[in-house]
């Protein structure tokens, strides 16, 4: 049995229909998710992280199904396509939520010049650009310590340069940190730079 | 949801729901013989004339109120919207914020001063004018409900996105059009809210129709229980009376929390820069309608004042009036420190509704915290009364029941303010907030700066609320001290009206620095909310009443 994500037989009711997954990801494994749009590849992540009910099957973590725990305690950190930042908080209030015990902040302020944000942190977010909004994001949701990350089109918002900076900064910590993800992105370059593999949701019943 | 929350939810439930179980039972357990029998409302009564004659004309009168303040109050809101270089606008909804939350009595008494038998303005108003009965009334709920109307329709028109103008002047849409494309959408569903919310507080109006009543033709259920109660100490109609208010208010109320899905944008995220223009002679016609507001609204406060300048300064004793002050701020604080937090509490369970996708319980939840809207205050507080006096020393822990009660009452006000933020926070934050798996203490923290304004806001309009009290009052409060609202009762019953004038300006002055305070607190910038995330379009509803 697997000891990275196994999705099984899973049935997610999607309005009218049904969509159907069957997957496999490696532990530390970066797997790019790709379809067109409608396909339910943010239905899939969301339903991973406990935001959406399955009809059926079996999402597997280690060996153990993480359907019938609550979104708060499945192990898994997740970038929403929209609403990462809290608006009345700052940057960096903002970028120590999510930590157990200790905060790295040391890791955190690094990233941050590593992604060209730490001039950034003791402002609002509204005081930030679309791209410096979505790496504070990104740095938050990468260091937290939970071993299974979703990432739902990171790097929509980013031109060209800082899209492949921020690209190889995930494909960096995600191998140092041995991070399982999946990243559903609509760009070739992204898969190329972050993933190990690709897999192609065509909307089929398995 | 975590244990702590629960507990809180049973808890606010349980004291909500129980108060009015208790005040039910406390009128049909009352047995004036002694035997055990339960007093059962008399159905009979429903055939009764007279019954019918009081349930027509208190549908009437509340159907009138609310249809009379709604429609003057769209043509006023829209002169605020569509002319914003009217002079003083703020301090116009101001006014109006004022207005709704003037106590009942000080209205009332700047009403008689202006236009009762002897008012400033009555040999104008032709002979056939009389302040007391149906034209009375409903003068009185256009005075405290239009203004309402105009603020919450003001807000609405100010959540249309300066995009839809602007497509609208792109695709030269005309007048029409653009009524009907643009504003109608954005105000319509509140135009409904308004009109039964409006509606449900005149059917349940109590002091206006004592004062302005002026005889059997012209009484509302809410009376008649009351008149029941204190003057027949009929128990089985005052039981049957208010089960009959509370079925159709409470039905009515249920409507209106089902169709109380708002469109709007996110409140945080547009702020007026660009409207069309509109016809000269239209700017003048609203113009001119909203300065005669101004002075309309003003009349019965300035109606005080000659009233107050024949007061005998020397027969009022400052003493009594600071006392009766500090006394009314203490109670009051009292009942709406309580109320704001039995309202977090309560709606810690309409918002996990919300969250797992219930709208059902969302419904139900609404209803029960907000109940008390429809249940007559007369019955709670008397029916509450006749069951705990055999129990308990009232003089004692009288205090402490009015508190209750009165928080209570405060809750669907309270209850409004708070809600459409926290939903508001959890359709912006909720899955991020679970997926950071926030630590309780972390949840406040975030929370906190987000809602603040809005719980200080909300804190102050219960506090407004409550600084005008009577009714329950009249039943749990001691002897020894009076509130200001009873102070005024008191001299007016004396036939002391300078003196009640005098005392009414004195609440409505508390009354102006509180909204002033309210004000303040309630448009003060949260952090960061000026922005919203750029790439967001999403709408979302919110639930406003």
């Amino acid at each position: 049995m697997s000891e990275g994500l196994l999705i099984n037989r899973l049935i997610v009711n999607y309005g009218v229909s049904d969509l159907h997954y069957q997957l496999n990801v490696e532990p530390g494994e970066c797997l790019a998710i790709q379809g067109e749009s409608g396909v339910g590849k943010t239905t899939l992540l969301y339903v991973i992280a406990g935001f959406q009910a399955a009809c059926q099957g079996e999402v597997l973590w280690q060996g153990r199904d993480i359907l019938m725990l609550q979104a708060d305690q499945r192990p898994v950190s997740m970038l929403f396509q929209e609403y990462n930042l809290f608006e009345h908080l700052t940057v960096w209030q903002n970028l120590i939520l999510g930590f157990h015990d200790s905060v790295p902040e040391q890791a955190l302020r690094q990233a941050a010049e590593q992604l060209l944000v730490a001039e950034q942190l003791n402002k609002l977010p509204g005081e930030l650009s679309g791209g410096q909004r979505q790496r504070i994001g990104l740095i938050r949701t990468l260091l937290r310590p939970e071993p299974l990350i979703l990432l739902d089109e990171p790097f929509a918002e980013l031109d060209a340069k800082t899209r492949q900076l921020a690209a190889q900064w995930v494909r960096e910590v995600a191998l140092k940190e041995n991070k399982t993800l999946l990243l559903v992105t609509h760009h070739q370059e992204d898969v190329e730079i972050v993933a190990d593999r690709k897999w192609v949701l065509t909307g089929e019943s398995f | 949801m975590k244990p702590g929350s629960l507990f809180l939810i049973f808890l606010a439930y349980g004291l909500v729901m129980g108060i009015t179980g208790l005040a039910f039972y406390g009128l049909a357990g009352f047995s004036q013989g002694g035997t055990d029998t339960l007093i059962t409302p008399d159905l009979q009564l429903l055939n009764d004339p007279y019954i019918i004659q009081i349930l027509l004309f208190s549908i009437k009168q509340a159907g009138l109120s609310a249809l009379l303040s709604v429609l003057l109050a769209i043509p006023l809101a829209r002169a605020i919207y569509f002319l914003p270089r009217l002079a003083g606008r703020t301090l116009f909804l101001k006014l109006c914020l004022l207005s709704f939350v003037m106590p009942t009595l000080v209205l009332i008494t700047g009403l008689v001063a202006l236009s009762g038998r002897s008012g400033l303005l009555t040999p104008w108003l032709g002979e056939d004018w009389n302040l007391y009965g149906l034209q009375g009334i409903l003068l009185a709920h256009i005075y405290l409900n239009m203004p309402l109307a105009v603020r919450v329709l003001c807000q609405q028109l100010n959540h249309i996105p300066d995009t839809s103008w602007r497509l609208a002047q792109q695709l030269k849409f005309n007048r029409w059009q653009l009524f009907y494309r643009v504003e109608w959408p954005a105000v319509q569903q509140t135009i409904w809210l308004l009109l039964a919310f409006i509606f449900v507080l005149c059917f349940n109006s109590f002091a206006v129709v004592l004062a302005l009543g002026g005889g059997p033709a012209s009484t509302t259920l809410e009376v008649a229980i009351y008149q029941a109660l204190k003057y027949d100490f009929n128990l089985s109609e005052a039981l049957t009376l208010a089960w009959l208010q509370f079925l159709i208010a409470g039905l009515i109320f249920l409507v209106m929390a089902r169709m109380g899905k708002v469109r709007w944008l996110s409140a945080d995220t547009h702020s007026q820069r660009w409207q069309p223009q509109w016809p000269v002679w239209q700017r003048h016609v609203y113009s001119a309608g909203y300065y005669l507001s101004w002075l309309v609204l003003l009349l019965p406060m300035i109606a005080l004042l000659p009233s107050v300048i024949d007061a005998r300064v020397e027969q009022i004793s400052l003493a009594v009036m600071l006392d009766s002050t500090l006394y009314s701020l203490l109670l009051a604080s009292g009942s709406a420190i309580l109320a704001t937090l039995l309202a977090w509490w309560l709606l810690l369970a309409v918002r996990h509704a919300v969250n797992v996708h219930k709208p059902g319980w969302r419904v139900l939840f609404q209803w029960l915290a907000t109940h008390t809207l429809v249940a007559p205050a007369m019955v709670l507080s008397t029916g509450l009364y006749i069951l705990l006096l055999p129990l308990i020393d009232l003089e004692r822990w009288g205090i402490t029941w009015l508190l209750l009660l009165n928080s209570v009452l405060l809750l669907p006000f309270v209850v409004s303010q708070i809600q459409p933020r926290l939903l508001q926070f959890d359709q912006q934050y909720h899955y991020l907030a679970q997926n950071l798996k926030l630590s309780p203490v972390q949840s406040v923290q975030v929370i906190w700066p987000f809602v603040r304004p809005v719980i200080s806001s909300a804190f102050s309009l219960a506090l407004l609320l409550a600084l005008g009290d009577v009714a329950v009052f009249s039943i749990f409060g001691g002897s020894e001290r009076m509130t200001l609202p009873w102070l005024i009762y008191s001299y007016a019953g004396s036939y002391r009206i300078a003196e009640a004038a005098l005392v009414s300006l004195l609440l409505l002055a508390l009354c102006a620095i509180l909204v002033w305070l309210f004000e303040r607190s309630y448009h003060r910038p949260v952090k960061g909310t000026a922005a919203a995330p750029r790439n967001s379009t999403s709408e979302y509803n919110k639930q406003e009443t």
